[in-house]
């Protein structure tokens, strides 16, 4: 499905806890349909940002609109079209797995609870264990059964904080498969992560820091703004030089080589998302260090 | 069935499932009343009759009781709800606050319902009360209304505290109120009158008044305005309870 109207809309969005600005003016528009991913480091302000939009915090200042809706003014409206997914798994120890998804899912008046909650079951590998109580579980059968007790209700935005936390590699490739499918059928997802090699399957990234967005950009425009090294062998020299990583860059650097026959062997290395990311959020940590006179 | 009473029968059932797994404090629960009842006995069964008269006093105290397990249990069960984010969680799944803690006082009703029989029964075989079956049926109602009110007095007390450990000072508070400000150990016209507007914002006070009337020989439920006065009461801490129910975090 093509990426339709903005599903979320932040302006200049600020939250403060005492003297701690936990978000800082954030703007972002988030279109229906879209994986948009949430990067940076613990404190960087993504679990507050995701609580602005739900309706769980207050902000100090700057407007959001979520679907349409105020989420403090509208919040029973916009509460019945969403799923949260909190970051730790939030669930009833000493209920089963059954028991949680049916409680959180009742409030919601699902025709056929039931099945639906066997469809989350089957999807999340739990049907096994449906009715183990849960403080038997392991935390990635927490974390996915918390994923299963937000997808019930089949909402039409997902804000997962850190969803794959704890779950193996083979079901979380499987998430993904499943968080595209949903994407494909307009269903807009927000999800902070700090695994970026599940950042580069969002649609979008916004890199934060300090409560403040220091990119928003597709994996691919957050890598370009990456260094790519060559290293080329030509005769007995090694010439190393790094240039920006734009699919033009490689092309003209290569140039000047006119696939000289004492070219022996050319290594390529580009910065990986990781360093990208890095390399934005210590900018804007070494920014922070500088001091201003008075 | 409406949406709303939909949802209290599912926090209620939630609850309930969630009581009938945790049997250790199922058993403490119960057996805590009654514990509380036998100690009652020996104390008065030690005191001289001159000094206190077990007849006027073991049906109040025995009414705090349950006032005080109810009040503590809910308490610390709603801010365990808090802390492990299981109410934020509930909110943003559409629950309402009116439907939580209906939810919550329906379930612990049952729980007080048999608190409360285990110590009427209690009292009355260990001291021999003999009161007419009508009077008996007018004390269970009383303490079970005491109890229900209890439940929405923890609830509201947890709304004011973000940890188990600050549900704490507020049994003292609790305690203090009710023992000397109710009536229960001295009659409120003996107290300072600094004391009585104080008084009124214990549900002790309404209860030992429908108590002390119903003990009295040929006494019932009509001699009293005490039991409207828990009535009142009783949606009046409801409704606060309801309203300061934080759903912001």
């Amino acid at each position: 499905m093509e990426q339709g109207a903005a599903a979320i809309v932040v302006d200049n969005l600020r939250k403060h806890y005492g003297k701690i600005e936990a978000l800082r003016g954030v703007t972002l528009s988030i279109h229906q349909g879209e994986i948009f991913g949430l990067l940076g480091a613990n404190g960087a302000g993504k679990t507050t940002l995701i609580k602005s939009l739900i309706g769980s915090l207050r902000p100090n200042g700057g407007s959001t609109r979520v679907l349409d809706l105020d989420p403090h003014t509208q919040k029973r409206a916009l509460r019945r079209q969403i799923g949260y997914m909190p970051q730790s798994p939030v669930l009833y120890d000493d209920l089963s797995a059954r028991d949680n998804i049916r409680f959180f899912g009742r409030a919601h008046r699902i025709p056929n609870l039931e099945e639906e909650i066997s469809a989350v079951l089957d999807f999340t590998g739990l049907r096994e264990r449906e009715h183990s109580p849960v403080h038997q579980f392991s935390g990635g059968m927490k974390q996915r059964l918390s994923l299963a007790c937000t997808l019930v209700h089949k909402p039409r935005l997902l804000l997962l904080d850190e969803p794959t936390t704890g779950v193996d590699p083979k079901l979380r490739e499987a998430f993904w498969a499943y968080f595209h499918k949903l994407a494909s059928e307009g269903v807009t997802l927000v999800i902070s992560t700090h695994q970026m090699d599940e950042a580069l399957y969002c649609d979008r990234l916004a890199v934060m820091r300090d409560g403040v967005v220091l990119a928003c950009d597709t994996p691919r425009g957050l890598l370009r703004r990456g260094r790519t090294t060559v290293r080329v062998t030509n005769g007995g020299s090694v010439e190393s030089e790094t240039i920006a990583n734009t699919p033009e860059a490689l092309p003209a650097f290569l140039q000047r080589y006119h696939l000289d026959e004492r070219v022996s062997r050319i290594e390529i290395e580009e910065d990986t998302l990781e360093a990208v990311v890095l390399a934005l959020i210590n900018a804007r940590q070494e920014d922070a260090h500088v001091v201003h006179p008075e | 069935m409406s949406y709303t009473l939909s949802n209290i029968l599912a926090v209620a059932a939630r609850v309930l499932t969630q009581l009938r797994h945790d049997r250790r404090f199922l058993i403490l629960a119960l057996a805590l009343p009654f514990v509380t009842v036998y100690m009652l006995y020996l104390f008065f069964e030690g005191v001289d009759a001159p000094i206190f008269d077990p007849e006027k006093f073991v049906m109040p105290v025995g009414a705090f009781m349950v006032h005080f397990i109810t009040y503590a249990l809910c308490a610390i069960a709603l801010v365990r709800e808090r802390t492990a984010e299981t109410l934020g969680r509930m909110f943003v799944n559409g629950y309402r606050q009116v439907e939580i803690i209906g939810g919550y006082v329906l379930a612990y009703t049952l729980l007080a319902t048999v608190q409360s029989l285990i110590v009427l029964v209690g009292l009355s075989l260990l001291f021999k009360l003999d009161y007419p079956t009508g009077t008996f049926a007018a004390l269970y109602l009383t303490i079970w209304l005491l109890a229900i009110i209890s439940i929405a007095m923890g609830i509201l007390v947890s709304n004011f505290a973000r940890n188990e450990g600050q549900v704490f000072p507020f049994i003292p508070l609790v305690i203090f109120l009710s023992v000397l400000l109710s009536g229960m150990i001295l009659p409120t016209d003996k107290l300072p009158e600094w004391t009585r507007p104080a008084s009124l914002i214990t549900p002790m006070y309404y209860a030992n008044i429908v108590v002390q009337a119903l003990i009295k020989p040929d006494g019932a439920l009509s001699d009293t305005w005490g039991l409207a006065g828990l009535i009142i009461y009783g949606i009046a801490i409801f409704s606060l309870a309801t309203f300061t129910l934080r759903e912001l975090e």
